[in-house]
Order: C-alpha cells, then structure tokens, then sequence
C-alpha cells in the first residue's frame, strides 16, 4: 500500500519532468499519450490503494508514510508525509480519474497547437500538486499542495501568454490565490500556537483538549482558514478571478476551474471538520458565505454572454452549495456534489470546447446558434450535463444537491434559509443552464453551424482574441491552423462518452434509503463528527418532489423565453434594466476590488516615488546627483574620493602583509 | 578532519594578487589562478557543510593574539550562524566568477583582483570571532565594490562617481559609528568584569552591560547594519548604487553583503547586547515591517528590472530583520535561513534580469521586453523557478524562511505578523510582474529571443539546482544551525520569558527588569506569548 499510494502522487510529477526534459524530441502527439498514460497508471495506483484501505478494519483506515523530514526545528515538526484516508483517497480517485479523462480529450483539441508538449508538462504537474494538496498529511505540506495548484492554474490560465487578457488573468488569479494562502498559513499559526504539530492527526486527536478555554483563538484560526477555502474556491468576496480564469484553454477551464482545484475549499473544510466542529461560528460564515455566492453566482450566469464564462458562473454556484453543506456538517453529501460535479461540470466544458472548436475560437453566445443538426454528438452531452446540472432525476447532480439540501433542512433553525436559498438557485441553475444550451444548439444555424452540416469546418481568417479582438499572435493562441470538435476526433469522444456516462448513473451511489456506498466508505474518516443526522422522511420526499419540480420548471421557463417566443428576454430586459446592469457587471466586484486594494496600492508607490524617494534617494536632501553633495562643489567631493584611494590603498597593503604572515605561519 | 580557515579565507585574495602580478601573461593565465583562488574556498566551503557536527557549537577555531595590548584576537570559527553563509559567499562569488568569464573587460588583473578581495574580505567577516576583527572586515568589505563599481560599473563614469560617493558617505557614518561602539563595548566589558581587554566575543559574551550603555552602543550597531542591508529608511544610496555596479558584482553584492548585517546582528547585537535589544525589539520590528512595505510599493511601480529587484531586497531584507527582532528561535532560525535563500534567489535573478536586457537590446526597462518565452523555453523556465522562489511560494525553501520568521513574530507580537504578511501577497504582485513583462506578452520592439547558451547555463543551472536542492530538504540547514542560533537569541529570551520561578524572584529585586511588552505597557505572560516552544 505504502508503494502504490506514493506512486500515485509521484507519477504525475515524473511524468511533467519527463515530458519538460524531452519537449524537443517529443513529436505529433507523443508527449499528449505519455502524460495521459502517466495518469491512467496513477489512477489504477489510487484504485489498488483504495482496495488494500478496504483490507483493513474500520479503525485502521487512516495511514500515515512519512518519506524524510522536512522542517523539524525550534518547535516545528514538518516532515514529507501522506495520509491515506477514505477522504483522501476518494479524492484521489475522482482526480487521477477525472485527470486522466481531461488528458485524453486534450490529445486531440490541443494538437495543432504549439504549446503542445509544454501543455501536457503543465497539466501533469498540476495533478502532481492537486494530489499533493489531498494527501498532505500535515499543515505544511498542505499549504505547499495549495500553492502549488495556485502556481499550475497560473502557468495555464496564462498558457496563450502573448494574450494581455490572459497575462492579466494569471496574475489576478494568483494574487488572489497568494491572499488564500495567507489566511491558510495564519490560520495554521493560531491553530499550531494551542496544538504545537503540524501534524493532521495529532492536532485533531488533542483537539478538543489544546483548544479548552480557547475557542477565540480557534475560531480565528477556523475563519482564516476559510479565507485560503474562499479564494481557491471562489467564493465571494474572493471570486473574482474565475471569470477571468475562462483565458486558459479550455480543458484547463474542464480540469481545473471546474472539477478539481476549485473544489479544494471543500476538501479543506471536510478535511479540518474535527476543529470547526468546536468552532461553530466559523462553520456558520461558511454556510452563509456559500449560500450567498451560490445566488449571486447565479444571478451573474443567467445574462452573461460568453459561453465559458456562463458555465464558470455555475461552477461558483455550485460550489456553493458544497461549502454551505460541509459547513453545515454535511460531509459526505458535499463531498458527493463534488465527485457528481466533477463528471457533469467537466463534461459540460468538454462540450463547450467542441462548440468554440467549431466557432473557430468565439466563444459569444450572441453569434451561436442552431448547432443542434451539425453537432449531435456534442449536443447529446451538453442535454446529458445540463441535465445533470440542473438536478433532473435520475441523472447525478438530483441525488447530490437534494442530499446536501435535505441535511440543512435536518439541521433547523437560521438553516431554512439556506435551505430556502438553496432551492431558489437551483431553480436559476435549471434556467441559465438551458438559457445557454438553448441559445447554442436551437434557433436558426449560424453561417458556422450551416457550414458545418455541409461537412466543413469552419476556420476563421484572421484569428482574433475573443475577449478584446486583438489579432492573435501566430505562434501562441488559440490551437493553431486547425481546430477540432468531438465529432471529428476519438479521444475527445471517448472521454467525453464515459463522463457522460458517469453523469448519468453517478448518482446511484447514494440513492436515499436504497444505497449508501458513500456513507460506508466515508465513515472512518467522519467517525468522530459531533453533528448527529437525524432522518426525517417527510422532508426528504419534499425536497425530491421539490428539486424536481423547479428544475423541469427552469427548463421550461428557458425554453419559453429563448426558444417558443425569442423576444422574450429583450421586453425582460427592459422592464427591469438596473437589475440587468448589476448583474451585467457582476455585481461591481471588480470595480470595488479595484478602488479598494489595487489603486491606493499603486497611488502609494507613485506618492514615494514623488515624495521620500525624491528627497532622500535623488537628493534634495542626502547625497546624490542634485542633492547637498552637489551643493556644495565638486571640490569636497574630489578630495573626499583622494583621500578615501589613499586610504584604501594603506589599508589593502596592511592586510595583505598580515594575510601572508598567517599563511605562511598556518 | 581538520580545516584550517585561514587557507581557506585567504586563498582567493592570494590568488587573485598572484594573477594581477602574472597579468602580463596574458588573460587566459590571469582567470585561471583567480578562478583557483575561488574554487579552493568553494571547495573548503563544501567541505565545511559536510564535516560540520551537528549538535556541537563552534569548530575548526583558530585563535591567535593579534595584537597583544589591544586585546586583539585574530580569531575564526564557524558555528550554526555562520556556516551557511560561508557557503553561500563561495557559491555565489563561483557563479560571480564564472559569468565575469563571459564577456571582456579592460584591465582583467585589476578586475579579478577586487573580486578576489572581496571575497576574502567577506569570508573574513563572516568568520570572525573577535569584535575587531569583524569591524576590519566589515569596512574592507565595500572597498574592492568602491573600485570595481568606479572601474567597470554601468552607466556614464560621472554618475557612477556620484553614485559611489554616495555610498561611501552612508556606509562610513555607519561604519565609524559601529567602530566607535565596538571599542566601547569592549572597553566597558572590560572595566566591568576587571579582566584584561578583549575583543574575542566568547569574551566579551561573559559580560552583561548595564542597560544605559547597551541601548546607545546597541543604536550605533543598528545604525552600521541598517545602512549596509540597506533598510528603509537608510537605503537612500541603494538605487544608484545598484544602477552603478556592475551586474556579475551586484549579484553577490546583494546577495552576500547585505547578509552579513543581518549575520552581524544575530552574531553581536542580540547576543551580546540583550537588554537593548528587548528595549529596542518595537521599534526595529516596526523598521523591518515599513521596510518590507515600502520595499513592496515601490518594487511594483518602478519599471527598471534591476531597480524592482534591489527594492525586493529591501523587502526581503525587512523579513530578516523581522525574524530575528522577534528575538524567538523560530524567528531567529528563519533569518538565518533567509539570508541563505534570498542569495541564493537574488543572484540568479541579477543573471536573468541581465540575461532579459541582452535580448531586449540592451535595455533594463520591463516597457522593452517581453514576449521571449516562445523561443526560450529553458531560460523561462529557470525564470520561473526563481521568481516562485523569490515570491516564496510554498514548497520553497524560502517559503520555510518566512514561515519560521513569521511564526517568531506572530508568537512575540501578533498585530505585526498579521501586518507583514502583507508584504507576502505584496511579494507576488512585484515579482510575478517583472516575470510576465519579461517573459510573456507581445514581443518587444527590439527584442531578439534566443535561450540559453552553454555559458549562461553554466552559472545559471547550478545555482537553480541549489535552489531546488534546499526547497525538498530545508532541513539540512536547518538542523546545522539550530544549536548556535538557539543560543544566540537565548539572553533576549531570558528577559522576554523568564523562566517562572527567576521571574518572580526578580520582580522585586530590580523592578526594572520585569519585561514589558513595549506595545501595552504590561508584564509579558510567558505562558501567552510562548508559542510552541517550552
């Protein structure tokens, strides 16, 4: 077990060094082959760990490998070392699994692109770090996990780097990312300060002891974690980077700002819920900071325009709805809205690649249309996701969403708000999930679609930036002469069919009062959870019939709009314009952001600049060019640089005297 | 196995002397014997590392009376505090070396001559175990920069004399306060305890000071070290000397000589001079953070690469001076280790930096580069890893650095940790932008991508192996040095947290020495601020 768990998180690594260290010798689709292989192998490593964890007895499933010390001194004890858990491992399995999916579909849509081998170096080491952040098996190593994802999703955002859209986007995302690691790293000091380990176990084991009597200094602790939760996550007011994020190509947008690092928060809450468990408040910002996100979100995703930024919204919205559930207590439920999501979101954005592909690079709604003769394949999944997403039974993303739902009711009180906010999103899901799908594959054929269903690809003649119309640079943009789309290519078919599949039949895993494989598999890791579940069977058929009903009901209110009467949404527009202008501009997030940190910073240096750098530095009033030195002739300074040689001189002839003295005398 | 530093520290100047006197037998001949000089340290330096006994205190000392009635040792040693650092002045003066080779330059004896002093003149601080000594070296050490900046520097002649004299004015005030404090402290020890006069710090650590005299000597010891670092607001000779030095001689400029004030102030200051430094903990750790802030602004306004390099020193610089004025172990242990990391990153930084302006036409502007990714994959990737590096992303070894330093803080005085970790996301703006605006966008008017050449990785790789070698194992400095610097923070300790039982005995006794946290004006709770240590 010891050796399967560390190949697991070492394979990708080596296959990024591998695929770095020969990108010249690597050619056609080489490189795309042997990262995707790495993983499949690291994959079946996590299902081999996986079975060896089942061996055991429930009390032994949590494992620690220590591989060498790290930083263990003056009080610290770091060491390089894995915990291999249900949590861990379910996580190791979705993201190897989902990863290795994500790598054979870019085979084929990355190929014509230059950056080929560079791509695939990058997407290993970002499953390399992911894993990282999973397994960690102590603080330390886990804000190293959480950096380095940030660092991955920055070198890939930033992948087309000769795009300023996509340099801007990857500095933002990581300046916000950096912010998270410093609540992360905060967090830790307030938490190590009363548990003196960095160590998971050990800290939570003498949680409850080290933290008597100081629960103030837990909370702040627990609160400063979410901070790092938030950012990764994002959630507001820390979002506002994935937007931006949709820069990257697009089955970075499926990897990572859709089924793996974004989800890290929730891991991060599920992980530490021993320590928020006695700090309750901080578990309650949590669940109201989710529940807000997850309608704001929703509310942005039912007017913005291009394609990619709509399903980013939705991912935002329904991580949402995870961290208001593992914040409630709702561990196993979050954590299988993760796993769901990861197969139907990824998918989603699988199939929105294949319709940019066809766009020739556009990703704006506005010109899409009528796609639905042209590209059956690729609609089938977009049906098959929207479904899913949207919480339409049986498909996965129903049994996920109404269990997370069902727990809040369950838990009472202030949470039938959330319980309320929860339903009320999910009716917008259902309708701007199929406000886009809608809008893409319906309606008259775009000259694009038309083209297309006469058995031609559409390729444009000049590309263009799609956010800010800037001619793309020829040799990094978007992929190349050539652009691919499911229909035409097998590896993004295959892996787009089993997510498809997965999205369907994910579900069964936990079908109230039939199945309960997650529940089973979980329970050592949640063993020691306080928060009692109570069954109530009345609101969970509620909650059901409930989810049912608004999700069929969003879907029909969308096809009303943008299919049965097009001009619908206009006359809505109208009516109720400022609303529109809020949502249209996000909500003034950026624009806050920006008067609040990013122009008092740069007026800051500009004001030095100009005041004490100007005085002190150039010299009004020490030394410099202009300064007293100046001022008071050049003759001072001449015989001050005459006198500092002769002395110099004396000095470097003493010394050297009494250095050959001690060398011979040595 | 025996060492005997006084090869060690003086084989590069000796060599170097040698090759200035055989420069008329042509060039090749000179780099060959100052290179010897340079790879002899280097080697003992290795050698050092590997021989070094973990758990004992100070080894390989050689100690001889200088000068009799002056009480003058010309003594060395290496311990926990220094023996990194002894490392890091050797690789950093090899790669130094081995990137001066590359391009031609008059006057070549001369040249290697200076690196070769410095060198020496740097190790000797370092080493040095007496109070004189290190003084001596400490002023030598600007010299052979005075001359190679006046000889060989960048920029117009007139304004590198400018720049340079500026230099010298701030450096030499400091410097004469420090010579004025260091024989004061010596003479006081001595008059103090009736012993003879010694400048050996073993000696001069058996003595404690009354408080009156270590706050003023303690002041102009800050005063010396605070120029050299520089920090905020003492870097005013810091661009211009930075824009007049040539770039091979700035990269261990900066990313050695700084050090040795930081060094000097774990070696003299908290140990020998406790008190003040407990009386003066606020207002150096208040220095630091303004020096980390403003270091930060100022590195992400300004658009001249080497100038937001020198600027993220200063913020870097801060962080050190913040770790070791937390006067706790795990602050102490980071700015050790800092020092190391931040030579370790700065100077390969100085090489690309350089390396970026020969491919944008010459020019240090970030407005004139860009866009050389496509071509040079190696070169961005080295890039890379030292600009994470140097942002101290997690996973480095100066990620450890920080966490160790703000850790200290946060255990001595939390609303200062919460502050300065400002200047942790502040780090990643600057350095990140100097990354993308020399390496990704649009490609530059006058721009010429090529990658490496075999000469660039020869300086670079090496360096970057160091980097990536400490970021997996950290702990190897780390445990080298934990004895030492637990003891030289152990005095300040005393009076920050004293043991219980001492406490309560000393309270009526003296009154004074209670310990009060600057900021409320209330006794320290030890058991409150103690963190993770006992």
């Amino acid at each position: 077990m010891q050796t399967t768990a560390w190949l697991v998180l070492g394979l990708p690594l080596l296959g990024s060094i591998l695929i770095g260290l020969l990108h010249k010798v690597l050619k056609g689709k080489a490189a795309g082959y042997l990262g995707t292989l790495v993983l499949l192998a690291s994959f079946v490593c996590a299902v081999l760990t996986l079975l060896s964890l089942q061996d055991r007895s429930a009390e032994e499933r949590q494992v620690v490998f220590v591989a060498w010390d790290y930083a263990k001194s003056v009080g610290l004890d770091a060491q390089v070392s894995i915990l291999i858990d249900p949590l861990s491992l379910l996580m190791m399995c979705v993201v190897t699994g989902v990863s290795t999916l994500i790598h054979l579909y870019s085979i084929a849509y990355m190929v014509s692109d230059r950056g080929y081998n560079r791509f695939f170096a990058y997407l290993n080491f970002f499953v390399f770090s992911m894993l990282l952040l999973v397994m960690a098996a102590n603080f330390l190593l886990l804000i190293v996990g959480w950096a380095f994802v940030g660092a991955a999703s920055y070198l890939l955002i930033s992948f087309w780097f000769r795009r300023t859209t996509a340099t801007s986007a990857g500095i933002k995302a990581f300046v916000i990312n950096v912010v998270g690691d410093v609540g992360l790293t905060l967090g830790t000091f307030f938490i190590i300060k009363h548990s003196g380990s960095l160590d998971f176990l050990t800290t939570f084991k003498g949680a409850a002891k080290s933290f008597d009597g100081s629960n103030a200094d837990l909370t702040a602790g627990c609160i400063l974690l979410l901070v790092g939760a938030f950012a990764k996550s994002a959630q507001i007011p820390f979002h506002t980077w994935l937007p931006d994020a949709m820069e990257g190509p697009t089955p970075v947008s499926s990897l990572i700002h859709a089924a793996t690092m974004v989800t890290a928060g929730v891991y991060l809450i599920a992980r530490m819920h021993p320590l928020f468990e006695l700090a309750p408040s901080a578990g309650d910002v949590g669940a109201i900071v989710g529940a807000v996100t997850l309608l704001v979100a929703g509310t942005i995703g039912l007017v913005v325009t291009d394609l990619k930024r709509v399903i980013a919204y939705s991912t935002m919205s329904q991580i949402g709805y995870m961290i208001m559930g593992v914040s409630s207590g709702a561990y196993v439920a979050g954590l299988f809205h993760l796993m769901t999501h990861a197969f139907f979101k990824a998918l989603l954005f699988m199939a929105a690649g294949s319709v940019i592909g066809a766009m020739a690079g556009n990703q704006d709604l506005n010109r899409m249309g009528g796609f639905r003769k042209a590209m059956p394949f690729t609609f089938g999944c977009f049906v098959i996701g929207g479904l899913a997403l949207s919480g339409i039974p049986p498909f996965s993303g129903f049994f996920s969403k109404d269990e997370i739902l069902l727990v809040i009711g369950e838990r009472g009180g202030w949470h039938w708000a959330l319980y309320v906010a929860g339903y009320v999103g999910a009716f917008l899901t259902a309708v701007y999930t199929w406000r886009m799908i809608f809008r893409a594959f319906f309606g008259a054929a775009v000259p694009e679609a038309v083209e297309l269903e006469g058995g031609h690809l559409h390729h444009a003649e000049v590309h263009t930036n799609p956010n800010g119309g800037e001619v793309e640079d020829t040799d990094v943009g978007f992929p190349g002469p050539e652009h691919h789309i499911a229909e035409r290519a097998g590896e993004m078919k295959g892996a787009m069919s089993v997510l498809a599949l997965l999205a369907v039949v994910g579900g069964f895993l936990q079908i109230p009062k039939v199945t309960s494989v997650l529940d089973d598999f979980l329970e050592p890791t949640f063993a020691d959870s306080t928060i009692q579940h109570s069954s109530n069977d009345g609101l969970l058929v509620v909650g059901l019939v409930l989810g049912a009903v608004l999700g069929l009901a969003g879907i029909a209110l969308a096809y009303r709009v943008w299919v049965q009467k097009p001009g619908t949404s206009a006359v809505v527009l109208e009516r109720f314009k400022p609303l529109h202008t809020l949502f249209v501009n996000k909500w003034f997030f950026d624009e806050g952001i920006d008067l609040v940190f990013v122009r008092p910073g740069a007026w800051l240096g500009r004001a030095s600049r100009n005041s004490f750098e100007r005085l002190f530095v150039n010299g009004t009033l020490i030394g410099g060019s202009t300064g007293i030195v100046r001022a008071s002739s050049s003759a001072v300074r001449a015989i001050q640089t005459g006198l500092l040689r002769s002395y110099t001189a004396l000095l470097l002839l003493g010394l050297t005297v009494v250095g050959v003295y001690f060398l011979v005398s040595a | 196995m025996t060492i005997h530093l006084s090869l060690m520290l003086w084989a590069p100047a000796a060599f170097a002397l040698l090759g200035a006197l055989f420069s008329g037998g042509g060039r090749t001949i000179t780099r060959a014997i100052a290179g010897v000089g340079t790879l002899i340290a280097l080697g003992y330096a290795i050698a050092l590392v590997v021989d070094y006994k973990s758990g004992g205190g100070q080894q390989y000392v050689t100690d001889r009376m200088w000068i009799r009635e002056l009480g003058i040792h010309y003594k060395l040693g290496v311990d926990g505090l220094n023996l990194f650092l002894i490392l890091l002045t050797s690789v950093l003066f090899t790669a130094t070396t081995l990137w001066s080779l590359q391009d031609d330059r008059a006057r070549e004896g001369t040249y290697w001559l200076h690196l070769g002093l410095g060198h020496t003149f740097v190790l000797g601080a370092l080493m040095a175990q007496d109070l004189a000594l290190f003084v001596a070296f400490f002023d030598l050490m600007l010299i052979p920069f005075f001359f190679l900046s006046l000889g060989w520097g960048d920029g117009p002649r007139a304004e590198r004399a400018a720049a340079v004299t500026k230099l010298v004015i701030y450096t030499l005030v400091g410097s004469l306060l420090m010579l004025t404090a260091a024989i004061a402290l010596a003479v006081l020890s001595a008059s103090q305890s009736g012993n003879d006069l010694s400048f050996a710090f073993s000696d001069l650590q058996q003595v404690t000071l009354t408080k009156g005299s270590q706050e003023w000597i303690f002041l102009c010891f800050a005063a010396a070290f605070l120029v050299k670092m520089p920090s905020f607001p003492f870097h005013g000779w810091m661009p211009d000397g930075y824009r007049s030095l040539p770039l091979p001689v700035l990269a261990v400029f900066s990313g050695v000589l700084s050090k040795v004030a930081a060094y000097g102030f774990l070696r003299i200051v908290v140990p020998l001079l406790p008190d003040a430094a407990v009386h003066f903990q606020t207002l150096m750790l208040l220095i630091a953070l303004a020096s980390v802030l403003y270091g930060s602004v100022m590195a992400f306004t300004t658009t001249n690469a080497r100038i937001i390099l020198g600027y993220s020193s200063l913020a870097q610089l801060g962080f050190i001076v913040l770790g070791v004025f937390s006067l706790t172990e795990q602050g102490a242990q980071g700015a050790i280790l800092q020092s190391v990391n931040h030579g370790l990153v700065v100077a390969p930084a100085f090489f690309l930096v350089g390396a970026a302006a020969k491919r944008a036409g010459g020019s240090e502007d970030i407005r004139d580069m860009g866009g050389i990714a496509f071509r040079a994959p190696i070169l961005t990737v080295l890039f890379l890893i030292v600009a994470m590096a140097n942002l101290a992303i997690p996973g480095s070894s100066n990620f450890v650095g920080e966490f160790l330093i703000l850790l200290g803080v946060f255990n001595a005085k939390l609303a200062i940790a919460c502050i300065a970790f400002t200047g942790v996301a502040l780090a990643a703006v600057y350095t990140l932008r100097l990354f993308i605006r020399a390496m990704h966008n649009r490609v530059g008017q006058r721009v010429d991508s090529r990658d490496l050449s075999l000469g660039d990785a020869l300086v670079l790789v090496p360096l970057v192996a160091c980097i990536l070698g400490l970021a997996l194992y950290p702990q190897l400095a780390l445990k080298k040095g934990e004895r030492t610097v637990k003891g030289s923070v152990a005095a300040a300790r005393q009076i920050t947290h004293p043991p219980k039982a001492a406490a309560a005995a000393r309270v009526p006794a003296g009154g004074q020495t209670v310990p009060l946290d600057p900021t409320t004006g209330q006794p320290v709770d030890p058991s409150a601020t103690g963190g993770t240590t006992p």
